[in-house]
């Protein structure tokens, strides 16, 4: 059966346009709002940096506590890293392997040559914020890479070049200068080896060498026995990270967070976002509380004229159609003005979330979630519109 | 649902607002309340004679459907009709049964011929010229474009007449069809049911408390 205008004109004297108005623009604003808060949260957790990450996950460098004047090395034993990886904030923990060996670093900068006894660690490629090129060691390779933490740079550039009158370097000088770096054993047999800087690290406050390059170097050159583990880093859960800073107090441990900010930074927006979506689903549940009475009020207001479509022998379902006709045009309008109101005002956060490595996350959660949610919101329309037609049928 | 109704029988039939009234001087006298057997037949010609109140509106509201507060059983060619579905009803209103409310049941703020289409739309019984002259017959071809609501009570009783005979039907039911009408127009009334119900073999069923509808052969009950 087609619409049928007279019997459009008979239903359509009791809609009220300021109830239907009301209920559209108070869907609107608060499906606009959750769908602001989900494209905010998606843009916000999603990290769009790809390398030198200045917002990361969490990770943690966890020390024992010096007190005094220690002579023995404070490390972490076998059971104690065990007993870490099982707590629920550490998702993935790593050790850094120091050396056994004395290292001194040479560099000739202006015709000045620097050199400097060097403390190198290493730590599993997995806890780079960076992927350095050539990062590998083979034993014979006469060339080392080392990753320096960009700290460092910085307190050379501001710190030390201009008062000493040298020049500041950039990352890509550095990278080109020629390092010698001399190893020293036990037996004093020393060793040269060029070193390359292939990389600056926010979050590795050390000098990195490649982990195969220190179990070779350690092997040859240990001056003393294995001294065990005294720095970890560990990938935390930002959702318990109050379980840690507790751990860590009871058990003595002390933590130098690198970008941990930057993770409470994220999980504060994603709060943010969810607060504001939260109040636009409640917006939203009181529009489709609004739509409901109105269907309630329009139905009862239209009894008699229902009441005569049936006695001349119209089947609810035809006369539902009209209304529901009514519903789902206003749904698919009130869906697509909150989803361009949400695209819309993307624009006024992208650029600063981009400017902090994060934003540009993907819009497909929060058009399923506006088409899901519309789905359902129009399906419960239609069956409070087909269950009180039906109720019309039976009582009149 | 069959092709047609041709029988339509009652059976220890009450309204309930008369539940307790059983032994009532005007329930034992009545021709249809609590009667084991009361039997229309396609074809009948019958006038419910009553006075106000007693029942003539909701016997014909029972068989029509529309009300089923009722003690006992009414049935179609055997079939109790509380068992009939929703559309079932829509399809016997459609073909089956015809009704003529006593309060009609126009739709006021539509004209004439739109509260006809409204129910030839559902059956495509007429065409708009054999609506346009039956309204010429009962004398308001000119009212066809006017709203309902501007029309007095004896004229939308005419445009009612017209509009329940916008389908086939095998009985039609029409209470107090001619309660606003006068001697004249009751009979080109009864003159166009009966023509439309001897085209078919359909059976009347008419109520009145005195002023019936003056039909040839009519037999008449007391309610």
């Amino acid at each position: 059966m087609q619409y049928d205008k007279t019997v459009w004109q008979l239903l359509r004297k009791n809609i009220s346009r300021g109830q239907m108005l009301g209920y559209a623009l108070a869907n609107v604003v608060g499906l606009s709002v959750v769908l602001i808060g989900l494209l905010f949260y998606g843009d916000s957790q999603n990290d769009n940096a790809t390398e030198d990450r200045y917002f990361s996950q969490d990770y943690v460098v966890l020390s024992k506590k010096v007190e005094g004047i220690g002579f023995t090395a404070q490390t972490f034993t076998d059971d104690e890293i065990a007993q870490l990886e099982h707590q629920p904030w550490a998702k993935k923990v790593g050790r850094f392997t120091a050396s056994q060996f004395a290292a001194k670093g040479s560099v000739i900068i202006g015709g000045k040559e620097l050199s400097t006894y060097l403390f190198v660690e290493s730590v599993p490629d997995e806890f780079f914020d960076i992927k350095p090129r050539d990062w590998h060691f083979r034993p014979g390779d006469r060339r080392v890479p080392v990753v320096l933490s960009k700290d460092y740079l910085t307190l050379y550039n501001y710190g030390f070049a201009i008062p000493q009158g040298l020049p500041q370097l950039s990352e890509e000088i550095i990278g080109s200068l020629p390092l010698t770096l001399r190893l020293t054993g036990e037996d004093m047999k020393e060793e040269y080896l060029e070193a390359t800087i292939v990389g600056f690290s926010s979050r590795l406050g050390t000098i990195a060498v490649p982990q195969s390059f220190m179990e070779w170097a350690n092997a040859h050159y240990a001056k003393t026995e294995p001294q065990g583990t005294s720095r970890l880093i560990v990938e935390t859960n930002p959702l318990a990270s109050s379980d840690m800073s507790d751990y860590l107090k009871t058990h003595n441990i002390e933590s130098s967070a690198d970008t941990s900010d930057a993770g409470n930074i994220a999980r504060f927006l994603g709060l943010v976002s969810g607060v504001v979506g939260a109040g636009g689903l409640t917006i939203c549940l009181l529009a489709l509380f609004i739509l409901v009475l109105s269907l309630f009020l329009l139905l009862q207001k239209s009894r008699h004229t229902l009441r005569g479509l049936m006695l001349l022998g119209y089947h609810p379902r035809e006369i539902g159609r009209y209304y529901a006709l009514i519903v789902v045009a206003t749904n698919i309008i009130t869906l697509i003005l909150a989803l361009s109101a949400a695209l819309l005002c993307r624009p006024f956060w992208d650029q600063g979330l981009v400017d902090i490595g994060l934003g540009q996350g993907a819009v497909w959660p929060m058009f399923t979630f506006a088409f899901v949610y519309m789905a359902l919101a129009t399906a419960f329309d239609l069956f409070i519109i087909r269950r009180r037609l039906d109720e019309i049928w039976k009582k009149g | 649902m069959p092709q047609s109704i041709n029988q339509i029988s009652l059976s220890h039939l009450l309204p309930q607002v008369f539940r307790g009234m059983e032994a009532a001087e005007r329930i034992r006298q009545s021709d249809v309340w609590l009667e084991a057997d009361v039997t229309l037949s396609r074809g009948c010609r019958l006038c419910v004679q009553a006075e106000s109140g007693s029942g003539k509106s909701s016997l014909l509201s029972f068989i029509y459907g529309n009300r089923a507060d009722y003690d006992g059983q009414i049935c179609f060619d055997g079939q109790d009709i509380r068992r009939l579905d929703t559309a079932a009803w829509c399809e016997i209103r459609r073909r089956h049964l015809a009704l003529l409310p006593q309060e009609m049941r126009l739709f006021p703020e539509l004209t004439v011929m739109q509260n006809l289409r409204l129910k030839n739309q559902l059956t495509h019984h007429k065409t708009e010229a054999e609506m346009g002259a039956l309204l010429d017959r009962l004398g308001i071809a000119d009212k066809a474009n006017e709203p309902v609501a501007r029309l007095s009570i004896g004229q939308q009783q005419r445009v009612a007449i017209v509009r329940a005979i916008c389908q086939p039907f095998d009985f039609i039911l029409l209470d107090e069809p001619v309660s606003h009408l006068d001697r004249k127009n009751n009979l080109i009334v009864a003159e166009i049911i009966a023509e439309e119900a001897n085209r078919t073999g359909a059976g009347i069923v008419t109520t009145s408390v005195g002023h019936g509808l003056l039909l040839d052969g009519a037999q008449t009950i007391c309610l």
